[in-house]
């Protein structure tokens, strides 16, 4: 793994001493200014990729950090008896805690099986370090526990997630989709990299961020990917509509307590997608639109769908700069990466020439440190890129936006 | 009807009258004046007068403007009179004058416009933000920056069918887009004159905004208006036909009004000249009454049904909206008329203004527009319903800045009438009732409605919208925002800088100086 040397233009003892926190939600909000990176990686045949691969990927982006966050999603990383479980994993800042939250999960289903996330010590990495702990868990949906009973798998779980993160603390559920698992902390990008010893997963699919939510404090359970069921996100930017979304998303149920905008980004992929039964690139839309004379000049079946989306969602519409990977693992594992409609962040994709890995990412020299001769290209802003294992490539970032759906 | 007796004054008691002195005086500088007699001529109010070869002053200026405006030699100043009453700090000079008023005429206090009451503006204790580094401003002038918006009930969700979307049934009605978020608010022919509706309407049309038509139906001339009219139906129903239903753009139960909440409306018979009487099919020369509630209407259940009997004579087209007044419990009310089926909701809070209406109730109910719009978007979201409706807001809008703070607190649609009239040559006299508008807007005399050019009136509207959307895509460019829709109810865009934190909890506004979270 690298050294310390590599957060070059920011090191450690340059940073303010401000504390860091792990599952506990820090007292207050602080301001850090610098730049963000997001990489991601898929292999559209099944293949599986080393977790180095992708901290290679993200952590030559060196500039684009500062050490107060950075982390991991994976993929199709579990043996086959845990794939169709879900997989909670926390951060725990004590053990009554986790006490608590295993009452709670027992309350509403099965812990198959649970067991402590490897993690090494590493000397550089500021203390606090939470407990990362992983439960195997089948919801009962008859479970009287539940907000709505018979709901469900996934809106159990929502449930759970939601129930834990707003109401237990000093617990946090990181991550808890099927098959896939999210792996961060407070630390530079190899820092987090060598503290899970990433080395020991492969996975269909990784995502990563390096670099802290810019408008919020260090801490574990705030830095990228924010997860929900098997969505997690990286996202490089600022939401100016922050208030607005978060508004529609709490509309629906959902409960905001990560203290970043890309938790509502997170909760509108899945409220869109996986309550609304929208395809991607139709929620894609919704969430970065295009312009009214541009659906004014669309065929009129795109300009009545492109229509009627600005009217309904018009509180799902993510204003400002960003650039997101945007993870899933079901029905098939897929990455989607889009950036804002007028690309204000910087976004990259990328195929490696046996045609079997896509890349995405901020910059080209993450996608060259893996793959030297990948053939690489940019999307058109708001456009997504959408790859998906088992049926490869499904949308560039440069087709009409309902294209393969209308 | 017979005079009540204590309305009735002697000679004797006349002189109780006199000791209300006027606030205004014209100041006529006679080495410049020509001796035009323009100025008598221009007064409506009578307050001039020809004597002895020259103008005099005979008393009662409204400070309406008119004659300095219109005389020729620019010799008129019209001047502040010094109030000669002896100081007194609770019964100030308004109320003294208030109780002679009454003494003598034994009535309620009628008065025009918002109040005047010196209630601090909640909008100007409001700071807007702008974007930094991270966050990059856009700079409208190179970059798009959206600000069309759309009136009506939305889904709350899109379904994807083989052949194209579908919207979830019970959700999804008609819409009407405009350019920008502003629509005019109901300004009824009758409260205006002819003239000053058509330039509203012709503005309306020309900006590709709504403007409502005020209450008492649509004349026929302006039906070539219709599709950017917002056609009011008040409890009176005057002029609410098949045809108004069928041609306007959309269509709205008022409730209540901001300057006179719990109030309908009244137009006084000696101003329902020929043209009302045709407009809202009344006979010539009687009171229209709207009365205070509809007769029809006395729950929610009964709005709803009100509301479902529109939408199906209009068939369903348009939408149907709903005005209430801003009273205390406007939350609650308004989650009961979204329940109740209305596909938008405006909102009039109590410095809205009015052709006439009860001092005593326009000054002293109510509930400020930016307090009311804040608790009403918190409501409605808390109950799921905020994205199904359109919220509109009204009632002290004076600028871009008041239109863009209203929508960060929570409103879709800015909704303008005193600003509008300002444009057109109101000088917010605050003598509408009177019906004696020396610039010809609040008046039915055809001497005086001849004075409102209406291209001229439309031309002058039109400009002031577009200078405010104009204003809008400055200021949201400079937040880093580029479509409206990202600004309504964005509340983190605000800061409170006034002296009651109280109120910006309530608005669910941080203050000056907190950060994000
Ligand atoms: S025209 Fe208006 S300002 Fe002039 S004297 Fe008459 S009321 Fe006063
Ligand atoms: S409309 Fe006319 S009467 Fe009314 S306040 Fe304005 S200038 Fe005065």
């Amino acid at each position: 793994m690298r050294s310390q040397e590599q957060g070059r233009g920011g090191g450690r003892n340059d940073l303010p001493s401000l504390p860091s926190y792990g599952a506990a939600r820090p007292p207050g909000l602080e301001y850090i200014m610098g730049g963000c990176g997001i990489a991601g990686t898929i292999d559209v045949s099944g293949g599986k990729m080393s977790g180095e691969v992708i901290s290679r990927m993200l952590t030559t982006m060196r500039e684009r950090e500062n050490g107060l966050g950075s982390g991991y999603s994976a993929y199709g990383l579990f043996p086959e008896d845990l794939k169709d479980l879900y997989c909670l994993q926390f951060f725990f800042d004590d053990e009554n805690a986790m006490c608590c939250v295993e009452e709670y999960l027992k309350d509403r289903g099965d812990i198959v099986k649970d067991e402590r996330v490897p993690t090494r010590k590493v000397p550089s990495m500021r203390p606090p370090y939470p407990i990362v702990w992983r439960y195997f868990f089948q919801p009962d949906p008859l479970s009287s526990s539940y907000l709505i009973k018979g709901q469900g798998p996934d809106e159990c779980v929502v449930d759970v997630v939601m129930g834990i993160n707003n109401g237990i603390p000093n617990a946090m559920c990181v991550s808890s989709g099927k098959d896939m698992a999210v792996f961060k902390g407070n630390g530079y990008s190899y820092e987090v990299a060598e503290f899970y010893e990433l080395g020991r997963y492969s996975a269909q699919m990784w995502l990563s961020h390096s670099r802290f939510p810019t408008n919020t404090p260090g801490w574990w359970a705030g830095a990228h990917p924010i997860s929900l069921l098997d969505w997690s996100v990286c996202h490089n930017g600022e939401i100016t509509s922050y208030g607005v979304n978060k508004k529609l998303v709490e509309m629906h149920g959902y409960k905001c307590s990560l203290l970043t905008d890309t938790e509502v980004v997170t909760y509108l992929w899945d409220l869109l997608v996986r309550r609304h039964n929208l395809p991607p690139q139709v929620a894609a839309f919704a969430l970065a639109p295009r312009y009214h004379d541009e659906i004014e000049r669309m065929d009129p079946k795109s300009r009545a769908l492109a229509e009627q989306l600005r009217i309904t969602y018009k509180e799902a519409f993510l204003n400002g700069p960003f650039s997101i990977l945007v993870g899933r693992g079901q029905p098939d594992i897929t990455m989607i990466a889009m950036a804002d409609r007028k690309k204000l962040r910087p976004l990259l994709f990328g195929r490696s020439a046996d045609n079997k890995r896509l890349f995405a990412a901020s910059e080209e020299c993450a996608v060259r440190i893996v793959e030297e001769d990948a053939e690489t290209w940019v999307g058109d802003p708001g456009s997504p890129m959408i790859a998906s294992v088992g049926k490869g490539l499904i949308r560039n970032g440069t087709e009409a936006p309902f294209k393969g759906v209308l | 009807m017979n005079a009540p007796a204590h309305a009735s004054l002697d000679d004797k008691e006349r002189v109780f009258d006199r000791i209300i002195p006027d606030k205004f005086r014209p100041i006529i500088d006679r080495n410049a004046c020509l001796n035009c007699k323009r100025c008598v001529k221009e007064c409506s109010f009578g307050a001039l007068e020809w004597k002895d070869d020259r103008v005099v002053y005979k008393g009662g200026c409204v400070a309406c403007q008119r004659c300095s405006a219109m005389c020729p030699a620019r010799c008129i100043e019209i001047a502040t009179v010094p109030s000669g009453l002896p100081p007194h700090a609770s019964y100030t000079e308004r109320v003294r004058q208030g109780i002679n008023a009454q003494a003598s005429s034994g009535g309620v206090l009628l008065c025009s416009c918002g109040t005047d009451m010196p209630y601090g503006m909640i909008f100007d204790d409001l700071i807007l933000d702008a974007a930094q580094v991270t966050n990059p401003s856009i700079d409208p002038l190179r970059e798009q920056v959206e600000t069309r918006t759309y009136v009506g009930r939305r889904s709350s969700r899109v379904m994807l069918s083989g052949d194209g979307y579908v919207t979830e049934s019970d959700g999804s009605g008609p819409v009407v887009a405009m350019d920008m978020p502003i629509m005019f608010g109901h300004i009824s022919l009758g409260a205006v004159s002819y003239n000053c509706q058509r330039s509203l309407f012709q503005a309306a049309k020309d900006l590709n905004i709504l403007a409502g038509s005020g209450e008492g139906g649509l004349h026929a001339d302006f039906l070539q208006f219709a599709d950017h009219i917002n056609g009011e139906v008040a409890s009176g129903r005057f002029g609410v036909t098949p045809e108004y239903l069928r041609r306007t753009a959309a269509v709205e139960i008022k409730v209540g009004q901001g300057a006179k909440p719990g109030h309908g409306g009244h137009l006084p018979g000696e101003k329902v000249s020929d043209l009302i009487s045709q407009t809202r099919m009344i006979p010539l020369g009687t009171d229209a009454l709207s009365p205070y509630p509809h007769h029809d209407i006395y729950s929610i259940e009964d709005l709803q049904q009100l509301i479902a009997a529109l939408k199906e004579s209009v068939e369903y087209r348009v939408p149907v909206g709903v005005k209430i007044a801003a009273v205390h419990n406007v939350a609650a009310i308004a989650s009961g008329v979204v329940r109740a089926g209305a596909d938008f909701i405006t909102i009039d809070g109590f410095r809205g203004g009015t052709g006439s209406t009860p001092r005593v109730i326009r000054d002293h109910a109510g509930l400020p527009i930016e307090v009311a719009t804040a608790v009403v978007d918190k409501r409605l979201n808390e109950e799921g319903l905020r994205n199904r409706v359109t919220v509109c807001a009204g009632g002290s809008i004076r600028s871009a800045a008041d239109m863009i703070k209203v929508i960060a607190l929570g409103a879709d649609v800015a909704m303008v009438c005193t600003s509008a009239l300002i444009a057109m040559g109101c000088q917010v006299c605050q003598s509408c009732h009177r019906g004696l508008c020396a610039w010809g807007i609040a008046t039915q005399r055809p001497e005086l409605t001849s004075r409102l050019d209406p291209e001229i009136g439309a031309r002058r509207v039109t400009r002031l919208f577009h200078a405010w959307n104009e204003e809008l895509k400055e200021v949201m460019g400079a937040m880093g925002i580029d479509a409206v829709e990202s600004l309504v109810g964005n509340r983190d865009r605000l800061r409170y800088f006034g002296p009651n934190q109280k109120i910006a909890e309530v608005m669910g506004v941080k203050h000056v100086g907190e950060g994000w979270g």
